[in-house]
């Protein structure tokens, strides 16, 4: 043993402790594994702390909103009436355009069963080391969570998928900005399907698309394609903002995702794994 | 058990600020590292063993909030509480400006570490957010120096009560 690790009891303490970290880096990498006992169990223990916190500062904003700020209460109210005026009658239209080809229980039975399959979540807690990374929601196994459940924003867009460790109350979301997740997605124009990954800066890329590939546009929207067996098809992704076609092989298509990091509050967790209703 | 009632509380109180900041804004949390200050304060106050093994426990409990790793984190707050708890048994370090400079440069250091390890093992690139990751040693130090200024006061107002 070198000298001055014998004169120096700290020393080994410190290296001990870095050692025994490596190899719990080293059991868990790469990360596609399952996770583990270990990583479960932090995860359970200190989720529901950041829930708590969550919960205080719902209950605070509403007894805030409750009682000073009435405000704004009737504008809103107003502009709810006449968004929902205007959804009734987008509704009303929907339905008289399916009864031609269904009857009236049959719409009402698939619009019943993705009310009964649509959860509403909340954000509890971001990612520390990549906010573009993950988020964890306020649901979790005692709501039917699932791992590989699609997560959509208010709007209908995707924001990613339930990924491990899911505990009793609380799970987390890869989000599609994840340099670690990969969605099969088509273009709007021409259905070309290629394969798309999070930048994890807040981007997404279009990968595997030829440089002689000449079907993909700036501006084209992105829906996944159902064939990755995670995302059911259909599901508005994102928007090519650059298209580059570089010295290699492949193309540098950059997709810009459509939900929106500041406005994830609200989300819809899909418990179907197909969206083809009838 | 006073001591581990007094690491708890510390733990909980660090995650309570820590989601209530990612609340309010997720660059807040990016600018201020309070595990690594909680860390370093306990690290001043009960020496460099003490310091590197609470420094991996918090590692432990940031990497529960990310994707990442478990152990990631865990290194850098190691030898960050390690060399804090190290460095202070030879330097004072309590006046407001040499604390401010002692815990910019560990965190700079932890920052290093830990962007070394994060790259080195995931491969991937880096989130700066907007390059305002490199504004943490800066703003943990400002805050740190001023909580942990604020801290001796309040011993200082209550030892003297007591007397």
């Amino acid at each position: 043993m070198p000298s001055f690790l014998k004169k120096n009891k700290n020393i080994k303490v410190l290296i001990g402790l870095i050692f025994l970290q490596l190899i719990l880096i080293s059991i868990q990498v790469p990360k596609d594994k399952k996770e583990t006992y270990f990583e479960k169990l932090i995860f359970s223990v200190f989720s529901p702390v950041q829930h708590g916190v969550v919960y205080l500062f719902q209950k605070t904003g509403s007894f805030w909103k409750s009682y000073f700020g009435l405000k704004g209460v009737r504008k809103e109210n107003e502009r709810l009436k006449e968004e929902m005026f205007f959804l009734l009658q987008e509704n009303n239209v929907i339905r008289n355009l399916l009864q031609k080809y269904k009857s009236e229980n049959e719409i009402n039975d698939a619009l019943r069963n993705i009310q009964e399959n649509i959860l509403h979540a909340r954000v509890i807690g971001f990612d520390a080391s990549n906010f573009y990374k993950s988020v964890v929601i306020n649901k979790g196994f005692l709501d039917d969570i699932q791992k590989n459940m699609p997560v959509l924003d208010r709007y209908g867009n995707l924001v990613g998928r339930i990924v491990g460790p899911i505990s009793l109350k609380e799970s987390r979301i890869q989000l599609v900005t994840d340099n670690n997740c990969g969605i099969s997605v088509f273009s709007e124009k021409k259905e070309v399907v290629g394969m798309l990954t999070g930048d994890g800066k807040g981007m997404c890329l279009l990968e595997y698309i030829l440089s002689t590939d000449e079907d993909f546009f700036k501006g084209e929207r992105v829906y996944t394609s159902g064939f990755d067996g995670i995302f059911p098809p259909g599901i508005s992704v994102g928007e090519i903002v650059s298209l580059e076609t570089t010295s290699g092989l492949f193309k540098k298509i950059i997709v810009k995702p459509y939900f929106k990091f500041q406005d994830l509050d609200n989300l819809a967790v899909i418990k179907i794994k197909n969206l083809n209703i009838f | 058990m006073k001591n581990l009632i007094r690491i708890t509380a510390a733990i909980i109180i660090t995650i309570i600020i820590y989601t209530t900041l990612a609340k309010i804004s997720i660059y807040a949390v990016q600018i201020i590292n309070l595990f690594s200050l909680a860390v370093i304060y306990f690290a001043l106050e009960k020496g460099e063993i003490f310091g590197a093994c609470f420094g991996a426990f918090c590692g432990i409990i940031y990497d529960s909030f990310s994707l990442g790793a478990f152990g990631v984190a865990g290194i850098a707050k190691t030898i960050t509480g390690f060399l804090a708890g190290y460095v202070s048994k030879k330097i004072d370090v309590t006046p407001f400006i040499r604390s401010f400079i002692f815990i910019f440069i560990l965190i700079s250091l932890e920052l290093i570490v830990w962007v070394f390890l994060y790259s080195y093992i995931f491969l991937a690139s880096f989130n700066t957010g907007k390059g305002i990751i490199f504004l943490q040693p800066l703003g943990t130090a400002f805050l740190g120096s001023l909580i942990f200024l604020l801290i001796r006061k309040v011993k200082g107002v209550t030892s003297k009560y007591k007397k």
